[in-house]
């Protein structure tokens, strides 16, 4: 009865059908998450490739945005706070206009002079990530910016079929920029979890990953391995942990009979799965020591957004199993939480919880108050705090390195 | 089967007798007779010959003009239909199925016509071939670096299907039949959640009475919709939609009560319903003999070996997580272990046990956590109602409940 999983390392040029996002439809297209029974016809992002393919087409735009578009747009006043030449709302330059997304295009109507080839997307990509960490704009402004931009430049590398080394390392910084994006968004934001812009970075995300997932397939033909690959599967799996996914895709054992065995049994898969295990089954203690063992940071920023729901279950936890004439020191329980003592005590007040005080000053949690309750949904973040080392994560950043590729650095505010 | 050298006489009489077959069973609106002239990828004797037939005699369109006469529509079945048959034959999946996916959808033009029944275990039959040699065709596809999407096309044919069984008239009893189908082609593309449209039309729609569906239809729908609530963890659900399978499960088919069973088995084990060894061995599932024993001893070594030495498999077959979860019940059977312990030796303070202890119990079995590790797991398992009592920070200790310490689950899943 069970088939034969399309196994990954098969040495048969493969395409996994099964990865294919039920999201996503051909062209970049722009199907809302949760969309029913929107996939029917939905194809992957790139068909097979073959070297002698007439039908592909290549680019031929110099410029980060063509020629005509740049004109159209002075003349209209479309043009971003970015792309204006000293600030004037109709006028702007070869390197400041970057190509719009987009909704409308079909293959047929676009002529070459119009998308841009592969070196200019290149350094178009490594010109919009630059923005996110210099300019003084709020980051809500600069998000809207990169995210339609970069949507216009995996439009144009999914109509030129590009799908090598390249496409893969580009793909993944916009993966990069969307996670980082995640988290800030979510600590800047009031209603984080609802906020339009928070769910349409989600979409974006995801959308990235899955046509990623296809583009590592697609280059395994040609035995090229990404080395950041199942890194990069990890991702979308713990995406799984807030069940953000729609509902039929929420379920994980799903989505681990799609990936191969060597993905699974990968370091970075393992953590995740350990991640989500102790998370399942509320094991705090696990929960936090394993993640501030062994997350990368693009994985921490995932798992930030739950780092207060595991704590307020510990929290729970504590407050109904625990012996009501040995209340729970804070010190302790935030060394265990990996929280500041501060913001554990304002993490139980918003529970419903009060602290008591002893007679030495240290402060207590009592266990068996009726009062507990699910702290509200808008409440911020706190990070992972770990007492023992003294650099905090606080906000990742993008930075370029050699031109090339992106690295982090966390860099961390005085209080 | 090597194939056949035949004269050219012959090859005639074999082709126009199966044409005279095929027309003559729709004009009786013989079903039965039908079937078997539908059964490509069966590599029956009969189509073997016509195979043969068609390659002798290559000037086989012509024969079809005659058939083409009666009726136009018959012709554009039987046209694709015959180059399947000769495609399948030599190996060609690919052609094979683009001539049959054209033969099915003449097919379906007339099946909507026909008013009464008598087709729909011909379209049972067409449904199948139309997965099956879709499948054959993206092995074929894949191994050839193309992209593999008949599967998909198939999928959307037995849809339109569908939309012609989901009617008032008497053919809605096939409708169970290729919703079973379509499970099968979701499955395999990973495109599971699809499924749920089919499953809101069955269970919800008024022209259905599930009872009306033929019995080997409705096992194969809770075989498959069990495992979704599986998938999604609603185990009582699951629960009693796998029972229902395999109670009415004729009980010849061991091969599918062993399908049923592996399911089944972790659903059960979920709401604290252990296997027999002996039904373990009887049906080969013994993947889960070392999960049942680790459950029964509380040996969390035993249940994280068998877990690893089966990764492939739980994994495969998606019950991984739902296994991993049964470590709780594993400490909680530890925990109870160590409580009768202490009870033989010492009645009256039984009920209270050192961390201490059971963070030595569990470095016996290889297994190392720290105190606050362990103090974390007790409170899970008094949070989530595996223990009755509390657990005192300072003074290091679980204090049990005199009544009823260790609650069982009595088919219902631990508390999330």
């Amino acid at each position: 009865m069970e088939k034969s999983r399309r196994s990954l390392i098969s040495r048969e040029p493969l395409r996994s059908p099964s990865i294919r996002s039920p999201i996503s439809t051909a062209g970049g297209g722009e199907d809302l998450v949760g969309t029913s029974s929107s996939s029917r016809g939905s194809s992957p992002q790139y068909e097979s490739k073959e070297p002698s393919d007439s039908s592909t087409l290549v680019g031929t735009c110099p410029d980060m945005c063509p020629a005509k578009e740049r004109v159209q747009r002075e003349r209209l006043r479309d043009l971003a706070v970015f792309e204006r030449l000293n600030g004037h709302p109709r006028k702007t330059s070869p390197s400041l206009a970057v190509k719009k997304f987009c909704r409308t295009l079909s293959s047929n109507e676009v002529c070459l002079s119009d998308i841009r080839p592969a070196s200019v997307l290149q350094n178009t990509l490594q010109y919009l990530l630059s923005l996110v960490d210099t300019t003084g704009q709020p980051f809500e402004v600069v998000h809207d910016f990169v995210f339609d931009r970069t949507r216009s430049i995996r439009q144009d590398l999914s109509m030129q079929n590009i799908v090598n080394e390249q496409a893969i390392q580009m793909y993944e910084d916009m993966v990069r920029f969307h996670i980082i994006s995640q988290q800030k968004l979510a600590r800047h934001h009031r209603w984080a979890e609802s906020s339009p812009l928070h769910h349409l970075n989600l979409e974006q995300l995801i959308k990235c990953l899955l046509s990623l997932y296809e583009i590592y397939e697609i280059n395994r033909r040609t035995e090229f391995i990404s080395r950041n690959e199942t890194e990069f599967h990890s991702l979308y799996v713990l995406l799984h942990l807030g069940c953000k996914i729609p509902l039929m895709e929420r379920s994980l054992s799903l989505r681990f009979r799609q990936l191969s065995s060597p993905i699974l049994k990968s370091k970075e898969l393992r953590f995740t799965r350990t991640v989500i295990r102790y998370f399942r089954m509320g094991d705090y203690k696990r929960f936090f020591d394993v993640v501030a063992a062994e997350a990368s940071q693009l994985q921490l920023c995932l798992i930030e957004p739950f780092l207060n729901e595991v704590r307020a279950q510990a929290i729970s936890c504590i407050n109904h199993s625990g012996y009501k004439l040995q209340p729970y020191p804070l010190k302790r329980l935030s060394e265990v939480l990996m929280i500041k003592e501060q913001e554990l005590e304002s993490l139980c007040c918003e529970c419903g919880l009060e602290i008591i005080t002893d007679e030495l000053g240290c402060k207590l949690l009592p266990a068996g108050q009726s009062s507990f309750r699910q702290p509200k949904a808008e409440l911020q973040s706190y990070p992972l705090s770990r007492p023992e080392y003294s650099p905090r994560y606080q906000f990742c950043s993008l930075q370029i390195m050699n031109g090339v590729s992106f690295t982090f650095e966390q860099f961390s505010f005085s209080n | 089967m090597a194939m056949a050298y035949i004269s050219m006489g012959e090859a005639h009489r074999r082709i126009t007798d199966f044409l005279n077959r095929f027309s003559d069973a729709i004009s009786s609106q013989d079903g039965a007779s039908l079937k078997p002239l539908l059964a490509v990828s069966s590599n029956s004797p009969l189509l073997f010959s016509i195979a043969d037939a068609l390659n002798v005699f290559q000037d086989w369109g012509r024969l079809l003009k005659q058939a083409e006469r009666e009726s136009q529509q018959l012709g554009e079945i039987l046209a694709p239909h015959l180059r399947c048959i000769q495609s399948h034959r030599i190996g060609r999946f690919v052609d094979a199925y683009v001539s049959f996916e054209k033969s099915a959808n003449a097919f379906l033009q007339e099946f909507r016509n026909w008013e009464t029944a008598w087709a729909v275990e011909a379209m049972y039959m067409v449904a199948h071939e139309i997965r099956v040699l879709a499948e054959r065709a993206d092995k074929e596809l894949s191994s050839m670096g193309k992209n593999p999407e008949k599967l998909q096309g198939a999928g959307s044919f037995l849809m339109k299907v569908f939309g012609s069984l989901a009617g008032k008239g008497p053919k809605r009893v096939g409708a169970l039949y290729v919703t079973c189908q379509l499970f099968k082609v979701y499955f395999k593309l990973g495109t599971v959640h699809l499924c749920r449209s089919v499953i809101r039309s069955i269970e919800t729609a008024k022209i259905f009475d599930f009872e009306e569906f033929p019995s080997r239809d409705k096992v194969t729908y809770m075989y498959y919709t069990g495992r979704l609530e599986l998938y999604n963890e609603n185990f009582i659900v699951a629960d009693q939609k796998l029972t229902y399978a395999l109670v009415h499960c004729n009980s010849q088919y061991e091969a599918n009560l062993r399908m049923i069973l592996k399911y089944l088995i972790p659903v059960k084990l979920s709401v604290g319903i252990l296997p027999k060894m002996w039904l373990l061995d009887k049906y080969n599932l013994t993947e889960y003999t070392n999960v049942v024993k680790a459950l029964r001893s509380g040996d969390l070594r035993l249940l994280r070996q068998a877990l690893q030495d089966h990764e492939d498999i739980f994994l495969r077959t998606g019950v991984y997580l739902v296994l991993e979860k049964l470590e709780l019940q594993v400490y909680q059977r530890l925990v109870k272990k160590i409580y009768i312990i202490q009870k033989q030796k010492d009645p009256s303070k039984a009920h209270q046990i050192k961390l201490e202890l059971i963070v030595k119990a569990l470095t016996w079995l290889e297994v190392g956590m720290d105190i606050d590790e362990v103090e974390c797991m007790m409170a899970i398992l008094i949070y989530k109602n595996l223990m009755k009592g509390y657990f005192a920070h300072k003074s290091k200790v679980v204090v049990l409940s005199k009544q009823d310490p260790f609650p069982k689950l009595k088919g219902k899943p631990v508390s999330s």
